[in-house]
């Protein structure tokens, strides 16, 4: 079994991006293979009412409910977002959100934000937070958006000790209070590995060391990204069975409930 | 500082080993067998099927430079990685940390490249690193590194863009020796502060157009910023081939640089990027044919010093 934490479904305004339907996302993930995928709109990013882009994974996902688990993208910064997050979650049976504080111009420590991740994690809802959509050396022109720092995400999961996150596409971890055992942070939050080593420095196995394998699982950042790094990295991992169906899937289905 | 104590030499075990994870991780077993149909082999049980007959060859690595105090067990862990990888030879440089380069820091950081060859003999191919604004010492150095010491390529820089004509006589002289050129490479919309002189693939294209046979190689499109964009300017500069490596795994690149430039213009990298380098190839939805070519079969073309 394998369960992809980090995959998206629609357009994203500066790049093409292909098997970004429901079906054709499907037809991929069978070939690799990858059970189960947590999707959201790449529309969102960049649409200024990302309420729009859940709406549409809502229909894309409707008959796929089975393998596809929608994630809402939501601006706390954006009328009404109180009313989008209900929808969202009672309406749409979404169990969890992505932020993107850089991509929408807020701080994750802005009163609005804090009362979003409040009010999901009052609705047992995940929230998860890509450290980046795109590397910043190929932002278009008209985008220049920064990474969210390691040490905003620390704050955050300090600040909101009974939400749960999962932190996407970061790196440095190792080098941060994030990565580092008795860090006097909660153990509210997973660490997604598609950017991080599995060789060399190996940044994956020295976090199993300090956290444990029950803190990371895997994503592939698909159809931004190829799935097979993220699925190699898992491959080539110096780590046991049992730690790599932990970050494969087992971390995961426990957070979410599959 | 004198070179180090060899370490353990490939044994035909550890070499059969690195071969067969190539079948697994890379699927290249299956290129092979295109190759081989294609030109009337068998396809199995014979001697031609042995898994090492089409080396992969990572052609944009690097060992550490020695100011590094882990250096020795760093480059320990990228032949270990490309064991697991199914990489058999890395085509290494190793830069000074800060550049430009000083004539002084390139001939060490080439001393410890070719020190790396001994050490990992048949794995590390090194390419001779040198700043054009060294005029003599750097043309010397390539004499030296290329002629002497058995070094497979010259790896530029920064320190300038590759159209300024101090770079002129090192293309010249790599057109005379018949080696290819490594050019580091980026194209952003918002500058490189930090590389005022960095070139993209315009630029190699430029230099191409100039020296028709020169070989060269443009560096890491997977982290070079726009890649669409690199991928273009180097669309009508069939004398520069295209280095897969870098960081960035953005589906589609593989896919689009095969479609442009063609298959027998990419060359598999990772720039130390070990499993996107790997994992893009792999995912990419090329014919295993292309493929090979991709992972071995153009730099092994690239290295041969005869002239065809």
């Amino acid at each position: 079994m394998i369960i992809d934490v980090n995959a998206y479904l629609g357009h994203f305004a500066f790049r093409q991006l292909r098997h970004n339907t429901a079906a054709s996302l499907l037809l991929w993930m069978d070939a690799k293979p990858i059970d189960k995928a947590v999707v959201s709109s790449a529309s969102a990013i960049t649409y200024r009412n990302a309420q729009a882009g859940n709406e549409e994974i809502f229909e894309e996902v409707k008959s796929h409910r089975d393998r596809l688990l929608p994630f809402a993208v939501l601006n706390p910064f954006y009328a009404g977002w109180q009313d989008d997050l209900r929808i969202c979650h009672e309406d749409f049976g979404m169990s969890g959100l992505r932020l993107y504080p850089k991509w929408h111009n807020y701080q994750l420590s802005d009163r609005c934000c804090l009362d979003l991740v409040n009010g999901a994690t009052e609705r047992r809802m995940v929230i998860s937070i890509p450290v980046r959509v795109e590397d910043n050396r190929q932002q278009s022109w008209l985008a220049n958006v920064p990474d969210v720092p390691l040490e905003e995400l620390a704050a955050l999961v300090k600040a909101c000790p009974q939400a749960r996150f999962i932190l996407l596409n970061g790196l440095g971890f190792a080098n941060s209070p994030l990565g580092r055992k008795d860090n006097g942070l909660p153990a509210n939050y997973l660490i997604e590995i598609s950017r991080l080593s599995a060789l060399l420095d190996n940044e994956i196995g020295q976090l199993i060391a300090r956290l444990g394998a029950e803190r990371l699982v895997l994503g592939t950042g698909m159809p931004f990204s190829y799935p097979d790094p993220a699925l190699l990295k898992l491959e080539v991992l110096p780590a046991s069975k049992e730690d790599k169906e932990k970050i494969g899937w087992q971390n995961v289905a426990q957070w979410l409930r599959f | 500082m004198n070179p180090t104590e060899p370490q353990p030499r490939v044994t035909r075990r550890t070499f059969l080993k690195h071969s067969v994870a190539a079948t697994v991780v890379l699927g290249v077993a299956a290129g092979r067998a295109a190759d081989r149909a294609e030109s009337g082999q068998p396809a199995g049980g014979t001697r031609s099927d042995s898994p090492g007959q089409t080396k992969v060859i990572d052609c944009h690595a690097h060992l550490n430079h020695r100011s590094r105090s882990t250096w020795e067990a760093d480059d320990r862990k990228l032949i270990e990685a490309a064991d697991k990888l199914g990489i058999d030879q890395l085509c290494c440089s190793i830069l000074t940390p800060r550049r430009p380069a000083t004539a002084e820091g390139f001939q060490e950081c080439n001393r410890w490249v070719e020190d790396g060859m001994r050490r990992f003999p048949g794995r590390v191919r090194g390419y001779c690193y040198v700043n054009p604004g060294c005029r003599q010492e750097a043309l010397e150095e390539i004499r030296r590194c290329v002629g002497d010491r058995g070094f497979v390529g010259i790896k530029l820089y920064n320190e300038y863009t590759c159209t300024e004509p101090v770079v002129f006589p090192i293309v010249e002289l790599a057109i005379e020796l018949n080696v290819p050129i490594l050019h580091h490479a980026g194209h952003a919309h918002h500058p490189f502060e930090d590389q005022p002189r960095i070139s993209d693939g315009g630029h190699l294209a430029v230099l191409s157009h100039r020296y028709p046979e020169a070989k060269l190689i443009c560096a890491h499109v997977c982290g070079g910023g726009d890649w669409e964009w690199t991928i273009k300017a180097l669309r009508d500069a069939p004398g520069v081939f295209l280095d897969t490596s870098g960081s960035v795994t953005d589906e589609g690149t593989i896919e689009m640089a095969a479609r442009v430039l063609g298959a027998d213009r990419l060359v598999f990298g990772c720039d130390m990027s070990m499993t996107a380098g790997v994992g893009r190839i792999r995912g990419a939805n090329l014919s295993v044919r292309d493929k090979a070519k991709i992972l071995g079969g153009n730099i092994a073309r690239l290295l041969q010093r005869q002239k065809s």
